[in-house]
């Protein structure tokens, strides 16, 4: 192999992140000039973080399952079935809006162990699981709704997918973001330092800080200057938060890299290795509940075909972010940074007026590539 | 010209430096059966390796002469060609496949075209099972129909069919019960008659006395000697296997010992692909308070099984009753296990070690991540205090305990993996092969580190395939042979011959 090829691989597999951002950057910057900016303008802007949330809910819980060496191919039809029965809660049973969300979470969370279960203590494989799934879980919405898209009542639950954040609560936000990442580099440092252990020079944190800063404050004037934050986006950005937090910091998040990386030995340091893939299963059944809500409430109805394909929008959201096919590596960053990814591609493709076909080809190409990348700067380190 | 079929001169092969082989003669006459004899890890396999061109010509030095004639072979398609077969202990069938298009794969009988001529194939396969003795084997059933002997024998019949000259068996008898091992011992009677030379390696030496003409023994990778089966007995072989002295590499240190505390009672376990064979059979112990507990065994004696079956792992089907402080206690999972007390450093490091792609850190904290966490949101400061604190207990190198822990060194891994077992404070401590892969310096490291520990109270059961480690560091020696417990010795002037003996089940139990 080429010297120029092997630091390529090098490139790519330290600065996973950067690679996909420049990948963004050069997306967007394709798509504004095609379009002569229509595509930069801060409304389209506000459109395809909507369109990337749903996606990116999805992701975020899929990001873990990958991560633990399993699939999941049946959310896309258990989002459809669990904004169905949003809907028909809503618009049949005129549940209150807060009934109607607990019951939908619950039977979410439920889906999910169920799979999980299944999984991990009768040991099918996930694939087929979730492929069994895949059908069932459509079969019933189909069933549930016989086939017709069912409206909803409840302006609330409206706004869930429609609404937007006033937008001098969307400043102080990103401040408050802002303030909390800075708190958690200084303490960090500091932890570290306080145990002899190196620590990063202090130009390279501020540096960082400082980037960090702009994209913040890019991000928020940008969809000030049309609405101000969209509901679900700030939904994505929690989620993103809570997510990487459990990743990082918790007992649980640990456990999933570690059974991804090599389940033998972490079953035999005692860790309950089954409970741990079952819970996994059960926070994408969650997040599953949630994009299904969204979805329900951005269409302001329930539709037998919502959630197509979205599985693999998901998954492919995963690779393209730098998680493994081999289970082990993974962040919910890159996983969102996947879906905006797949987003632009989406609206960029649309806006210039693309058959929905040559997306589709686009799009399946970009996972082949995302997959491949991933393939070629492991195979060096697997000895 | 030479009156031998085989005739390997002066082999030399080294892994980055470590001479595997150093110098290694080996000859076999045409019809003629040699046991290969040696120690675990002497070089018996990576001998097989060079001739049958696992390892091609020109990764090691030295001449192999087949029939008279220099055999520079590169593949192992040229050797098989040649007509030099070699049978895995594990056996290499496709078991939903028949009988016959086993024997006959890559070798298939076709018409023009490609298609398959069964009927050709049939005729041949119970033309050679019936040559082994075998007539009412079905040759178009699946092989996974058939027991663990036939198998055996069906990659004989494989073998065969390619014109075999010379048959390596290596460990032919390791998964058969004793009547499938006395067929097999008489079909290679039957070829030595038809001219069909045999190369046998084998742990059980009264297989090899009772069918090898000569016996070659290596040991650390030298030609010790060669010398016909008629001249000599077992005890010679066990002489000759062993015959080096335990240097001081082991800082034995004075403990005092207690009261017997764990007992393992009526330990067996099945085989997971033939329960009709016992990996460990019938095996009960006890261990007392403050003891290093050396088991003993060759390779495939059961005594990883036993350890798994203690540590609540085993695969297969296993009995296993356990007694801790005098109460009874159920183990049905690893996490079953080191909560009662009982940890398991495994023999397969990377295998069920260490999770590579994890820090340093979070491997040695793995076991009990649980403690330094409240509400399930892990207190990074007292984790990495405890981490700090095993890192420089053990001396582990490692630029940061956050760097993925496969970039370190065999010895480094071990250390952290001993470190991750250590902190749920077990009572007792099972080590599988503790210094397998791991350098001179670190091995006296964790010799010292396991005094340390019996200073402390815990127990620790050693399992090696070193006798000299077991010599050198245990206070008492258990030794298992095909399942069984063979001896249970007191070491004190203990020997490698009695140790020896004892796993061969050559002689009765020395004490």
């Amino acid at each position: 192999m080429t010297t120029a090829t092997r630091n390529l691989k090098r490139f790519f597999s330290q600065y996973k992140v950067l690679a996909l951002l420049i990948a963004i950057v050069a997306i967007w910057s394709f798509f504004g000039y095609i379009t002569d900016g229509a595509f930069l303008t801060s409304r389209n802007f506000s459109n395809l973080l909507r369109q990337m949330a749903i996606t990116g809910m999805l992701a975020s819980g899929m990001v873990f399952i990958i991560i633990s060496g399993e699939i999941d191919l049946s959310v896309g039809a258990s989002l459809g079935l669990l904004g169905g029965v949003a809907a028909i809660l809503d618009y049949t049973y005129h549940m209150p809006m807060a009934v109607t969300i607990a019951i939908v979470i619950a039977l979410g969370i439920f889906i999910g162990l169920f799979n999980g279960y299944w999984v991990a203590y009768l040991r099918v494989p996930s694939f087929i699981v979730s492929l069994a799934g895949f059908l069932a879980f459509r079969g019933i919405l189909l069933g549930i709704t016989k086939g017709t898209t069912v409206p909803l009542d409840s302006q609330g639950l409206i706004l869930i997918g429609q609404g937007y954040l006033p937008i001098a609560f969307g400043n102080m936000l990103g401040l408050v973001v802002f303030l909390l990442l800075a708190f958690l580099t200084y303490r960090t440092r500091s932890g570290r330092a306080k145990h002899g252990l190196s620590v990063a020079p202090m130009w390279q944190d501020i540096a960082k800080l400082v980037i960090v800063a702009v994209v913040i404050a890019g991000f928020v004037t940008a969809l000030n200057q049309y609405e101000g934050i969209p509901v679900p986006v700030l939904a994505t950005l929690i989620i993103l938060g809570i997510f990487t937090f459990i990743a990082n910091s918790t007992v649980f998040g640990r456990r999933i890299y570690s059974i991804g990386s090599n389940l033998e030995a972490t079953r035999l340091s005692g860790v309950n290795v089954r409970l741990i893939k079952m819970l996994v299963f059960g926070l994408m059944g969650l997040m599953a509940a949630f994009a299904g809500l969204t979805t329900t409430a951005r269409l302001a109805a329930g539709s037998p075909s919502a959630g197509t394909l979205g599985e693999l929008d998901a998954i492919a959201s995963c690779f393209i972010g730098g998680a493994s096919s081999r289970g082990g590596v993974g962040t919910v960053y890159g996983a969102l940074i996947g879906a905006l990814i797949m987003a632009s591609l989406d609206n960029g493709m649309s806006m210039i007026g693309v058959d929905s076909f040559w997306q589709m080809i686009v799009k399946g190409s970009i996972l082949l590539l995302a997959v491949w990348v991933d393939v070629i700067s492991g195979a060096g380190s697997e000895r | 010209m030479s009156e031998y079929l085989l005739d390997m001169r002066g082999i030399v092969k080294d892994f980055n430096g470590v001479k595997a082989l150093d110098g290694i003669d080996l000859k076999v006459r045409a019809g003629e059966v040699v046991g290969l004899c040696g120690e675990n890890g002497a070089g018996k396999s990576t001998l097989m390796k060079v001739l049958s061109a696992v390892y091609p010509h020109g990764t090691w030095e030295g001449e192999v002469f087949w029939e008279g004639k220099e055999l520079k072979a590169k593949t192992i398609r040229e050797t098989e060609e040649a007509g030099i077969v070699i049978i895995h202990q594990e056996l290499m069938l496709v078991p939903q496949l028949s009988v016959a298009e086993n024997i006959f794969m890559g070798n298939e009988i076709t018409f023009p075209g490609g298609l398959m001529n069964y009927a050709a194939m049939y005729k041949r396969a119970e033309e050679l099972m019936a040559e082994l003795k075998m007539p009412d084997v079905n040759v178009a059933l699946p092989v996974h129909h058939y027991g663990g002997g036939h198998q055996q024998l069906i990659e004989i019949a494989k073998a065969l069919n390619k014109k075999a000259k010379l048959l390596i068996l290596d460990e032919p008898t390791s998964s058969l019960t004793k009547s499938e091992t006395e067929i097999l011992l008489d079909i290679i009677r039957d070829l030595r008659r038809k001219g069909v030379a045999c190369v046998m390696i084998s742990h059980k030496l009264d297989e090899i006395a009772a069918v090898c003409d000569t016996v070659s023994v290596i040991r650390d990778g030298t030609h010790v000697g060669t010398r016909a089966m008629s001249e000599m007995d077992t005890n010679e072989i066990i002489t000759m296997m062993v015959g080096r002295q335990i240097k001081n590499l082991f800082p034995r240190e004075e403990h005092p010992i207690g009261e017997p505390f764990f007992e393992a009672r009526n330990v067996t376990c099945l085989d997971v692909n033939n329960p009709a064979r016992k990996r460990v059979d019938n095996i009960s112990f006890k261990l007392r308070r403050g003891e290093i507990l050396g088991v003993a065994g060759l390779v495939g004696a059961g005594r990883t099984e036993l350890a798994m079956a203690i540590f609540g792992c085993y695969p297969g089907q296993y009995e296993a009753e356990l007694w801790l402080d005098g109460k009874k206690i159920e183990i049905d999972s690893p996490r079953a296990a080191v909560t009662q007390g009982v940890c398991l450093v495994p023999e397969d490091r990377k295998r069920h070690g260490i999770v590579p792609l994890q820090g340093v850190g979070a491997n040695i904290t793995m076991a009990v991540l649980e403690t330094y966490a409240k509400f399930g949101v892990i207190d990074a400061e007292s984790e990495l205090h405890q981490i700090g604190k095993s890192i420089e207990r053990m001396r582990i190198k490692t630029a940061s305990p956050d760097l993925p822990i496969r970039g370190l060194s065999g010895g480094n891994q071990q250390k952290a993996v001993l470190s991750k077992m250590l902190l749920p404070s077990p009572k007792v401590l099972i080590l599988d092969e503790p210094t397998r892969g791991v350098d001179v310096g670190a091995k006296y490291e964790i010799y010292k580190l396991m005094f340390e520990l019996v200073r402390q109270g815990l127990s620790i059961i050693m399992i090696s395939s070193e006798l000299p480690e077991v010599l050198g560091i245990s206070d008492r020696v258990l030794v298992i042979g095909e399942g069984q417990l063979r001896g249970d010795f007191i070491n004190d002037g203990l020997t490698q011959e009695q140790v020896l003996t004892a796993a061969l089940g050559a002689v009765g139990m020395a004490a």
